[in-house]
């Protein structure tokens, strides 16, 4: 055989032989029958090399499992299950697994794109090529923030997380401590679902305003269950009004098409508004909402409701007082 | 970068898999069904030509039919016993079913009927390993605000079907400053960080690539006109300003450094009371926005001369709003 065995050779030959094996094999028949391992070198370097592929078949999802038998002492023997080793009948059509092929290359960063990849790859050895509207084009979705792998392993583990959270309607960023149950997508925003340990309560956490890193306690350290009132979704979000609400908005004529979008009625203003059109907004997150109409200054005026005229107020003062002395420094 | 050993050991055993239904597949058809260059593809065949059971003599090898291999076609002849497709691991089963969560819950997406049997089906295909992706749940609750989803909708089904088609498209868009244009746009790619959807594409009008967002799409018409070919850098997969026109420092709150990481801006400069975030922006209007979004949580904000017009105008908008009861006090 050759003298230079790339890894992934020795494993493919590691897989045929657990597979074919009557019994089992013991690292000593794998170190002296099966191609790529007689190039190991000490015994060391082959236990490290031996280690490390059992990692990979279990990554991969082969059912390697270990056996001992009574005559040979407590030589541990292994072989491939392979009653667990078949992908279920799947029958995808073209579409679907054009579908599949953009879900797989949507991930950013390595932790979830490559093992993505490897699913689309098993199911193409069971599919017809990929067709479709959206095979022909790239769709990308960076991870919903650096936040989303700690918090999903923290789910995993059942450990507690600690993170600096800022809140939408309250000044200070302040620390919390939550027990993570779900990661949690509503209306374009992920949110993490949990039990928030200083309040005693249940709290939907937005993701995008957790400010640095996630830390993770130690796997286990979870308690509280997770009811059933938030698997129907009543758990509010942290800093949030929590209830949906509609806004009325005067517009200028032919301004703020961006808002416009967004109204579920336009009628013609008279009086004070009069040449002005007004608006019904649905309300979600009264901050997003209050960022957005700041943004078009003297094209938009709030009416109602007063806490969402107040938070627009509260950012045109803002702005409006940056003409002052104070600078930034450094 | 060398491909990690997992994704080609996976690549491997499902070309196994997929050649034991057929004969004499094209190089070409391979290369395309697996997402490979062609030249990858006869080296896994080389690879899987000298692979089988220990002994490693000709009747243990896995066979092609090398008259069909010089033909650039491939048949394989001797699976042994290797054609089973392989399951997948509870780490892959979660990345591509969430990634595929994550698809059909961006507005327009879900309405695709291929993505929502995709999904069954695989779920149903990674059997226990599909557990884990249940710590992730995305709720398509009703849309606060549906009007604008469904004019989102309806932009993003006209840019998919012209980025399927190559052919250009006519924009009514809003840009930040609320100044509404017409454009035609070659659509290159869309792009969603997760809240919002962008068309990336070469604007004549600018002559130049812009990111247009698609909450600012008033109308998206179809031209029937080809799209023209562009010699552009390869997207970024990231939504940022094609080129900083304008270098901006703000003083923010501690609380707001999610600002420099969303946008790509630098912390100059920080203490207890302020971070100073260096940040290259594309104009003033979109300056604006963002320091108006962020209200009290902006401290300072260079050039001075931007600051001031920023302050005009939030001054200006205030004069709609009646004075509040401590100010006509004080």
């Amino acid at each position: 055989m050759s003298t230079t065995v790339t890894p992934a050779e020795r494993l493919l030959d590691l897989v045929i032989a657990l597979t074919h094996t009557e019994h089992r094999m013991t690292k000593a028949d794998v170190r002296r029958h099966v191609n790529g391992y007689s190039h190991a070198g000490n015994d060391d370097a082959f236990e490290r090399m031996f280690e490390r592929d059992k990692v990979t078949l279990r990554e991969l999802g082969i059912p390697l499992v270990t056996l001992t038998d009574d005559a040979h002492g407590d030589d541990i023997g292994y072989r491939i299950d392979l009653d667990g080793y078949d992908l279920p009948h799947v029958d995808l059509t073209p579409a679907e697994i054009g579908v599949l092929s953009v879900a797989a290359q949507v991930w950013d960063g390595e932790h979830l794109d490559l093992p993505a990849r490897r699913a689309l790859t098993k199911l193409r050895a069971v599919s017809p090529a990929a067709s479709g509207e959206l095979s022909g084009h790239v769709l990308r979705i960076p991870p919903p923030s650096a936040t989303f792998d700690p918090l999903l392993s923290a789910i995993a583990d059942r450990a507690v997380v600690t993170f600096t959270y800022r809140a939408a309607t309250s000044r200070a960023a302040s620390q919390r401590r939550v027990e993570p149950w779900r990661l949690v997508v509503r209306d374009g925003a992920w949110y993490v679902l949990g039990h928030d340990l200083v309040r005693d309560a249940e709290r939907l956490f937005r993701l995008t305003r957790i400010t640095g890193a996630v830390r993770v306690g130690a796997a286990g350290s979870a308690v509280h269950p997770r009811s059933a009132a938030t698997d129907e979704g009543a758990a509010s979000v942290d800093g949030a009004s929590g209830t949906t609400s509609t806004a009325r908005v005067a517009v200028r004529p032919e301004r703020a098409a961006q808002v416009r979008l967004r109204a579920t009625s336009v009628t013609t203003g008279d009086g004070r508004w009069a040449g002005w059109d007004l608006l019904a907004l649905p309300v979600g997150d009264v901050e997003d909402l209050a960022g957005l109409l700041a943004g078009h200054t003297d094209a938009v005026v709030v009416l109602d409701p007063p806490h969402l005229r107040d938070a627009v107020v509260s950012r045109l003062r803002a702005a409006a007082a940056l003409a002052g002395p104070e600078a930034p420094r450094g | 970068m060398a491909e990690p050993t997992s994704t080609r050991l996976a690549r491997l055993l499902a070309m196994v898999a997929y050649l034991a239904e057929r004969d004499d597949v094209p190089v070409a058809e391979l290369a395309e069904h697996f997402g490979v260059p062609q030249a990858q593809i006869m080296k896994d065949v080389d690879t899987l030509w000298v692979s089988g059971t220990p002994g490693y003599q000709p009747d243990d090898l896995l066979d092609f039919s090398a008259d069909s291999y010089d033909a650039q076609r491939i048949t394989l002849t001797n699976a042994r016993g290797m054609d089973r497709p392989l399951r997948l691991g509870p780490g892959e089963a979660v990345a591509l079913i969430v990634a595929l969560r994550a698809l059909a819950n961006l507005p327009g997406m879900g309405a695709d009927p291929a993505v929502a049997s995709a999904l069954a089906k695989l779920t149903a295909a990674a059997g226990d390993a599909a557990q884990a992706a249940d710590a992730v749940a995305l709720e398509r609750a009703d849309a606060v605000d549906a009007p604008l989803e469904d004019h989102l909708a309806r932009v993003l089904a006209v840019a998919r079907a012209a980025l399927a088609a190559r052919e250009r498209v006519h924009l009514r868009y809003t840009a930040a400053s609320d100044a509404t244009t017409e454009r035609d746009v070659d659509p290159l790619e869309l792009l969603s960080d997760g809240e919002s959807w962008f068309l990336r594409g070469w604007c004549l009008l600018a002559d130049g690539v812009r990111h247009f967002r698609l909450d600012r799409v008033g109308e998206i018409t179809r031209t029937g006109v080809a799209a023209a070919a562009h010699e552009v850098a390869p997207g970024t997969g990231r939504v940022r300003p094609e080129s900083g026109a304008l270098s901006a420092r703000l003083a923010l709150t501690p609380r707001s450094r999610w600002v420099a990481e969303r946008f790509g801006g630098e912390v100059v400069a920080e203490d207890d009371a302020r971070i100073v975030v260096a940040l290259d922006v594309a104009d003033e209007a979109w300056l604006a926005r963002l320091v108006l979004d962020l209200g009290p949580d902006v401290l300072g904000l260079e050039p001075a001369d931007v600051a001031a017009a920023i302050a005009g105008r939030a001054s200006a908008a205030l004069t709609a709003y009646p004075l509040t009861a401590d100010e006509e006090v004080g």
